[in-house]
């Protein structure tokens, strides 16, 4: 088992051989003498600027730009033509339309702003939205729809299209299943319990299932202590406003996630964006903060709070934690990391982002992740020192007002994490793991040798591939449909103008034999559609970086 | 802020005009306007010219300085409605590269019409036969002569 931290896993747990024992230094390498606090000299640098991140975001040809926007543009002309032919009657009208009596009102809404959705959305709308019926696991069962009037109304011919190849859903280990016998106890504490809290955190809300939860996770992560809430988003548009307000500074990457921005714009603080994991446009925007202060009072800011995500889901990259951590000891600045997607995914024993790149959790001032990825449940937790966790319980709007998470969906965390780090007696939780990171490395490795544009870390489970045109992005998700395999795919205004993709996201439970078919129908859609276009084709034997040990098998 | 959107760009008007291939794309597509109208049989290189511009300059008064707000909902709770797409490039920063970009392309394409014009010019309209620039200017300089 690869180790970069220098860390050796027992039993499951992963323990740090490098940490003090005394509790209240948590900085790794600081000793006292004689009550002064030293950080101990080590030859060279930190252990954790080794690991080597290779990532890639290529930039497609210039042809495949100029089709991309000549895509964009006879759509809108075309749209334009539509309108004139539904605004002056001669076609007929599916939209919602105001009430003829209300004619001379103010409009509710102006139509211009439905444009893109009314003529270029709607013209492939029945590639999102796809009503499932069974658990997301590896295979699941979509509901077959069909429309008579170009996507304007579904309607289901009753049929369902089973087992289909699921690489959409966040499933990463696999927890996401079907009820089985080993998820016993979580039909025990549904009958004990029941589904429903009836209450928030602060009223009668808080369970000895919540306490039980809380502290396995901060064990599970490796920090003082946790809180956990009922709802992913909710925790980060809830508890950023509770740790920052106004006369604090917020630096927020550029493609933070929807609940980071609304948090920090219900927190009344100026937020200042830095391009995606740039770390100088991050250190100029520190220094002008430190420099500069405040806009026009020029005091200093109370608190600098960096919002960054552990695996952008958008772009597949991971963070760059290392230099983001020396630049936050350097200017005094709060790190707050969002592992939505890099909790249980990346990591040798799946401890996040900090396992990673072998950094102590305890550096990092608040960590924040969800259940809904790894742990097939729904819910976030907070995490880092006890005084900031305690603070939260007290102030946090979602303890307040929110109702707290579900007795079965904790009960289903628990079980989730003991099995990953192994405190139910299997390796199971070890072997999903490494079953994940293989399957990354092995369907990153294919995709880059057929020639597609890939971006993100190498090691990300999160795959994006590029598709640039919005024809291609309707055509490449309905033959996959065809093939009875699930992909998401995105296009603008989600993502920039012309950089539509489809975003893979592997789980630990896809057998060698579903990524096989997955890939061969990818290679017939590439040739198919001409989505090849990488012009960096890496050579078929992989090249070996840190790793320490070797797979024969693959 | 929107629903679905993975990145924290309030309006992405204002980005459009800058993206990687934009700016070719758009010389690509007056070019194709230009070679469709020299294709039909009835205009002649001027005409073609002439109608070029025309047909150039109401398009582009029609999408940049006609039509008000965005396409698409944007989370900047409609201020960019009231604005054109000429006021919101770049959230209103002046003297851009893309501004300047558009700013340059209808002059050059008028000054493409009159060299390409040079044997009608020269033939009916000059009776000096002189360069055009020159005879340009000396058309203008009977307006200073009397000073």
């Amino acid at each position: 088992m690869a180790n970069p931290g220098g860390g050796a896993v027992c039993n499951g747990i992963l323990h740090d051989h490098q940490k003090q024992s005394n509790g209240s230094q948590r900085q790794s390498g600081n000793c006292t003498k004689n009550g002064i606090v030293k950080e101990a000299q080590q030859n060279g640098k930190p252990h954790c600027y080794d690991k080597l991140i290779v990532e890639s975001f290529e930039e497609a040809p210039l042809h495949v730009m100029v089709f991309t926007y000549l895509g964009y543009g006879i759509g809108t002309l075309f749209g334009y033509l539509r309108d004139f032919l539904r605004n002056s009657g001669i076609e007929k009208c599916s939209a919602a339309v105001e009430r003829p009596e209300q004619k001379d009102f103010v409009p509710l809404y102006q139509d211009f702003e439905n444009f893109y959705t009314r003529n270029l959305y709607m013209r492939i709308r029945d590639n999102w939205n796809r009503p499932i019926c069974s658990a997301p696991g590896p295979l699941f069962d979509v509901m077959e729809r069909v429309s008579d009037d170009y996507n304007w109304t579904f309607r289901y011919t009753g049929r369902i299209i089973k087992d289909v190849i699921n690489i959409g859903s966040y499933n990463f280990l696999g927890l996401a299943v079907k009820y089985d016998e080993s998820m016993r106890t979580v039909k025990d504490v549904l009958e004990a319990y029941g589904s429903g809290v009836a209450s928030t955190r602060h009223e009668m809300g808080t369970l000895d299932k919540h306490k039980e939860l809380e502290d396995l996770v901060a064990k599970f992560l490796n920090v003082e202590a946790a809180m956990v809430f009922g709802m992913g988003f909710a925790t980060n548009s809830m508890n950023i406003p509770a740790l920052v307000g106004k006369g604090c500074l917020i630096l927020s990457d550029e493609l933070n996630h929807t609940s980071l921005v609304l948090g920090a714009r219900l927190s009344g603080a100026t937020i200042r964006v830095f391009k995606h994991n740039n770390i100088q446009s991050l250190e100029k925007l520190l220094r002008d903060a430190v420099i500069y202060g405040q806009p026009r009072t020029r005091r200093a800011w109370k608190k600098i709070l960096i919002l960054v995500e552990g695996i952008y889901s958008m772009e597949g990259s991971i963070l760059h934690l290392p230099q983001i951590l020396a630049l936050k000891k350097k200017y005094k600045a709060y790190l707050y990391i969002d592992e939505a997607h890099s909790i249980g995914a990346v990591g040798p024993t799946g401890r996040g982002v900090t396992e990673f790149f072998g950094i102590d959790p305890g550096d990092i001032d608040v960590l924040m992740g969800t259940f809904t990825k790894s742990f097939g449940a729904s819910g976030g937790y907070i995490a880092g020192r006890k005084d900031v966790v305690d603070y939260l319980r007290a102030h946090s709007h979602s303890a307040v007002y929110a109702t707290s998470m579900s007795p079965p969906i904790a009960e289903h965390i628990i079980r989730g994490m003991k099995l990953i780090m192994g405190l139910d007696g299997t390796t199971q939780g070890q072997q999903r793991i490494q079953q994940l990171a293989k399957n990354t490395r092995y369907f990153r490795q294919k995709l880059n040798e057929m020639g597609f544009i890939v971006y993100g870390n190498e090691h990300s489970p999160v795959i994006p591939v590029l598709l640039y045109m919005p024809s291609k992005v309707a055509a490449f998700a309905r033959h996959m449909l065809e093939r009875k395999i699930g992909v998401v795919v995105v296009g603008f205004p989600a993502t920039p103008l012309a950089e539509a993709r489809t975003r893979i996201c592997l789980s630990a439970a896809h057998t060698r034999e579903m990524l096989d078919k997955v890939l061969e129908a990818l290679d017939e859609m590439g040739d198919l559609l001409h989505l090849k276009y990488s012009r960096h084709r890496k050579s078929a034997r992989p090249e070996l970086y840190d790793e320490t040990s070797f797979e024969l098998d693959d | 802020m929107n629903v679905g959107v993975a990145h924290s760009e309030v309006n992405p008007n204002t980005r459009v005009m800058n993206s990687r291939g934009m700016w070719l794309t758009y010389a690509l597509g007056v070019g194709l306007l230009h070679i469709v109208l020299l294709s039909i049989p009835f205009f002649s290189v001027p005409v073609a010219w002439t109608l070029t511009n025309i047909i150039h300059n109401l398009g582009m008064y029609v999408f940049l300085h006609a039509v008000k707000g965005t396409p698409f909902e944007t989370p900047d709770q409609g201020k960019a409605r009231l604005l054109t797409h000429w006021e919101q490039l770049d959230y209103g920063v002046q003297f851009t590269s893309s501004r300047k970009f558009f700013t340059i392309s209808p002059i050059i394409l008028v000054l493409q019409i009159v060299p390409t014009s040079f044997s009608l010019y020269m033939n009916v309209l000059s009776p000096t036969h002189l360069p055009p620039g020159q005879a340009l200017l000396s058309c203008f300089s009977q307006y200073f002569i009397h000073v």
